[in-house]
């Protein structure tokens, strides 16, 4: 047995792949190369969104997977709690993530949502470059105050969007925070006018002096610390820009307000009520699309390997995926506390009047996971919900199966694709592909 | 933040008090710098401050008074060490707001608070000299180094623009708040001197850094920086001069601290979680307890007995609460607080492997766990991996039943299956080898109404109860060297470029042959090895 090695020969390998050992420029390197195609042509005058809904653990294949495809398929016990939407998301079935699956409820985001093996493992695991809403939002949230949004439902959870290998971006999971961060003292109605601070300005000279002082440094720093002070100087500058939109006048849209501070459910920090945080949340998210303050949402319900307690729950969410006997009821009944909250989100973004249809229907909505069988962390027949009909780009209400095990990355291809970004093709190695999922698209 | 418990304070200032007269190490008792085998050094890497020491910088610079906002940027492990780690995190942008946000917070109160504005130089901020002598000499302790004027320039132009449109305080606020969210101060870089290949020596302001960081976890003082200007650290005399007040000064008990927080991950308390209705004597004050205990027996071994520090995984020695003592089922020691106490002999419990920390965090939330428990041992303190697990099996534990009672029945499996056994056999006997513990650490004879058997080997070291565990961990070959190699990983920031390192080799050897594995000569003779001194260059 050896001693750990300090980074996986990967992780360096790709670093330096990326970045061909040439001068980093600033931003992030790896997204250049995903320039819209067109300049957000859209149906309507209501701005495309992008976002994901992301639970741990799996789902219980036997009864995830419909027998029917195409339009008329029964809603499975398990996706009974989205019945209501059934018309208004497509579920995608048979396909599986092609990255040879060695870093256990790791390897299926990585591979779905960078198209790369991760590194590292539990802890320090690491996606190795962008994670699809930041590949996404590079491209289309450059308008808004918030280039991203990153939201947990349960508690302190870490999610998975990536800026790069080693660069997480934390969501806010407190509803109190992120209501204070979305909807506090900054924020404004339409017709409200630009916020006349002094203090403004001078916050965006202090950010240019930290931005010269970070190009300073750079040049005394090998690669590897480049990429990452170019993360920061690129973090640094999406603050100067997000204080510059309040001093414009806030965009006008009918359906934004500021909505009411969150009520805070009773529960405890070991038994978190997972539901109500989770609703709370997923109304602020709305509404921030409402206001245009984000156009890209990541709603991380719950982590991959989360040992969340639920109420009545014998055991923590993990453990119960391996060493429940039988048919596991306590893990379905998990399951349908994250559909029951993926139904919150939906409901929240339909509530939403936008000119004829709803937010909704402005935006296309990954529901995923980390494994497909949590009990033996299977990446096969990997669990994927499109929801919305991203400016009528996206079909909605079908089953759509693949027959053989088809690339799980052709979905997030197909959305790259919907959002606007010329995309050649998606993932490395195993994983890529040219071909997005034609039988999504409208 | 961590905070002392104040019963904690007046044992320690009992225990140097009563302690063996100062262990009186010299310069001529460690390695020659001619014994050192010029072995390559990981390249020089900035390294983020990590929550904690974020955290210390300021509260020493500023005092108690000032509120130290918590930042929206975890620290990230890597080999188990958030001093690795940080060695590779960034600031994203939910990070550059919160550090942006904590920035102007603090500048407020410390240009508002007398108190605290009382660290600042006495002078009058609408002075455009003042204004500029203020931001280089806070400005110089928070880059802990010298301002170049080229860096002073660009932060007392913010502040004279401020000053223009605000007034003189506010002039103030925004350049400390500058100050507070320039990378040089957010990372540290000891990179050694520009324009030179391979590897070099750290320069002595760098060099100062990397010992505050070591012993103290924070930033060099006044004094310590005051110092490497004038070379005092370029001589071996000087550092080891400095190294020794550095460890005989209080700050070294809050160095020694946060080593072994990380070493032995009790970040993971944080987030303790653990079912009352299964733990009825659970309580929320575990986690901190368990923590406290932990540490202060660390502390206590380290600075005060200075004993052969193998003795963590044996002493009967510990602190105890209150609570932790009731957990343990023996008399409190104090009626508040913390206390000394030696565990009685017969009570079957004793070191590192029978405290609340690691029983507790190395558990589930409903039950102990035999593979986390043997896993903590492997990796944290043996340095041995182990494998990740084959994600395509069903690594389920079948549920207690009449055939299979205990957790060694139940587990029996996962040792005979091909697929499992090869990783399960080296984590699930060690961990088997201390059932008598439940998940929060409470003493335990029977499992399901069976009595626990806890027998087992350790890399040929035979066991009968979790005491002669603890005694197989402490005479296991790999013990030593994997505390020389955890701490310069913690000291570096990285983990040595190759396996077989030759100063590591040196270092554990001088460890075990010829200081008797004291801790305190351990940390010299490092800080005097180029292990530490020397960088690789950037790459």
């Amino acid at each position: 047995m050896s001693p750990r090695r300090p980074f996986s020969p990967s992780r360096r390998h790709i670093l330096q792949g990326l970045l061909g050992g040439a001068a980093v420029s600033v931003g992030l390197p790896s997204l250049a190369a995903f320039a819209p195609s067109t300049a957000r042509a859209q149906e309507s005058s209501f701005p495309l969104r992008f976002g994901m809904f992301f639970w741990g653990n799996g789902v219980l294949p036997d009864r995830w997977v419909p027998t029917e495809t195409g339009a008329d398929w029964t809603v499975t016990p398990q996706l009974e709690p989205l019945a209501a939407f059934k018309d208004q998301f497509t579920l995608v079935s048979g396909h599986e993530i092609k990255i040879p699956n060695r870093i256990a409820h790791f390897t299926g985001p990585a591979g779905l949502l960078s198209g790369m093996p991760g590194s590292g493992d539990d802890e320090s695991a690491s996606f190795n470059g962008p994670s699809l809403d930041q590949v996404i939002a590079q491209a289309i949230g450059g308008d808004t105050p918030f280039r991203s949004l990153e939201i947990g439902a349960q508690p302190d959870c870490r999610g998975m969007s990536f800026n790069g290998s080693d660069s997480r971006n934390p969501p806010v999971s407190d509803p109190l925070a992120l209501y204070e961060r979305l909807f506090g003292a900054t924020f404004r109605e339409p017709g409200q006018g630009g916020v006349v601070d002094p203090r403004l300005g001078l916050r965006r000279s202090a950010l240019d002096a930290v931005m010269a002082d970070i190009s300073a440094l750079q040049a005394r720093v090998g690669v590897e610390d480049k990429v990452r002070l170019d993360q920061h100087f690129t973090s640094v500058r999406e603050l100067e820009l997000r204080i510059a939109r309040l001093q414009e006048d806030p965009p006008d849209y009918a359906a934004c307000s500021r909505p009411e501070a969150p009520v805070m459910p009773s529960d405890t920090a070991t038994r978190p009520d997972m539901e109500a945080r989770s609703k709370l949340n997923a109304e602020m998210l709305a509404m921030a699309m409402a206001c245009d303050l984000t156009r890209v949402g990541s709603f991380w319900y719950s982590d991959p390997l989360n040992n969340t307690l639920y109420p009545d729950a014998t055991a923590g969410h993990h453990q119960l995926t391996h060493d429940e006997p039988g048919d596991q009821p306590q893990v379905h009944e998990i399951v349908l506390s994250a559909m029951r909250s993926f139904a919150d989100l939906l409901t929240a973004l339909s509530n939403v009047p936008e000119g004829d249809g709803t937010l909704l229907d402005h935006m296309a909505l990954l529901g995923t996971t980390d494994v497909s069988y949590g009990r033996t962390h299977q990446i096969d027949e990997f669990p994927m919900i499109l929801a919305g009909r991203a400016g009528g780009k996206l079909k909605v209400g079908e089953h759509v199966r693949s027959a053989t095990p088809e690339n799980a990355g052709r979905i997030p291809l197909t959305l790259m694709r919907t959002m606007g970004l010329a995309a050649a093709s998606y993932g490395q190695d195993e994983a890529f592909t040219e071909d997005g999922l034609s039988e999504v698209e409208a | 933040m961590r905070t002392l418990v104040p019963a904690i304070a007046v044992a320690a200032a009992l225990f140097s008090g009563c302690a063996d007269e100062p262990v009186g190490l010299t310069l001529d008792d460690l390695a020659a710098a001619s014994d050192w085998p010029n072995t390559p050094s990981a390249p020089a890497a900035l390294r983020r401050l990590t929550q904690d020491q974020y955290d210390h910088v300021l509260h020493d610079l500023f005092g108690p008074d000032l509120v130290v906002p918590t930042l929206a940027e975890p620290d990230l492990a890597i080999g188990g060490l958030t001093a690795v780690g940080a060695s590779a995190g960034s600031f994203s942008p939910r990070g550059a707001e919160s550090v942006e946000d904590a920035a102007f917070s603090m500048a407020a109160q410390i240009v508002a608070n007398p108190a605290l504005r009382s660290v600042l130089p006495a002078c009058d901020a609408a002075e455009a000299s003042c204004l500029r002598d203020t931001l280089a000499q806070i400005g110089r302790r928070l880059y802990r180094a010298p301002l170049t004027g080229e860096q002073l320039d660009r932060v007392v132009d913010v502040a004279t623009q401020a000053g223009t449109v605000l007034g003189a305080d506010g002039g103030l606020e925004f350049g400390l708040a500058t100050l507070l969210q320039s990378p040089h101060f957010l990372y540290r870089s000891e990179l050694g001197p520009d324009g030179t290949s391979g590897d070099r020596e750290l320069s002595g302001v760098e060099l100062a850094s990397r010992l505050s960081f070591l012993l103290w976890d924070t930033a060099p003082d006044e004094a310590l920086l005051d110092a490497a200007e004038a070379g005092e650290l370029d001589t071996r005399e000087g550092l080891f001069d400095w190294a020794v007040r550095m460890l005989d000064d209080a700050r070294a008990r809050r160095g020694i601290r946060s080593y072994f927080a990380d070493h032995l991950g009790l970040e993971s308390l944080d987030g303790l979680k653990k079912d009352p209705l299964v733990f009825e004597r659970y309580s929320t004050q575990l986690a901190d307890d368990a923590r406290e205990e932990t540490l202060s027996l660390l502390e206590w071994m380290v600075l005060d007995a200075d004993a052969d520090f193998r003795d963590v995984m044996t002493t009967r020695e510990t602190f105890l609460s209150p609570y932790l003592a009731s957990l343990y089922g023996v008399p409190s020691p104090s009626t508040e607080g913390f206390a000394q106490v030696q565990l009685p002999a017969e009570l079957g419990r004793a070191g590192l492997l029978g405290q609340a920390a690691f029983l507790a965090s190395n558990a589930h939330a409903v039950s102990s766990s035999a593979t986390l428990r043997g896993k903590f041992v492997r990796t944290n303190l043996l340095c041995q991996a182990i494998p990740a697990p084959p994600v395509d099996v069903d690594t389920s534990i079948p549920e207690p039943s009449g055939t299979a009672p205990t957790l060694r029945d139940r587990v029996a499996e996962h040792l005979e299956e091909p697929s499992c056994a090869g990783c399960h056999r080296l984590m699930d006997p060690i961990g088997l080898g201390l059932e008598n513990f439940d998940g929060i650490g409470v003493w335990r004879e029977r499992d399901n109404g069976v009595v626990i058997d806890p027998s087992g080997s350790l890399d040929g070291t035979t066991f009968d109860t979790p005491l002669a565990l603890g005694k197989a961990v402490r005479e296991h070959g790999n013990f030593p060297s994997c505390t020389v190699r955890t701490l310069a990983r913690y000291a570096t920031g990285r983990i040595e470029p190759d396996d077989a390192d030759a100063a590591l080799d040196l270092l554990t050897s001088r460890f075990t042959e010829t200081h008797g594995h004291r801790a305190r000569a351990l940390i010299l003779e490092l800080v005097m090895s180029p292990v530490f001194r020397r960088v690789g260059a950037p790459e």
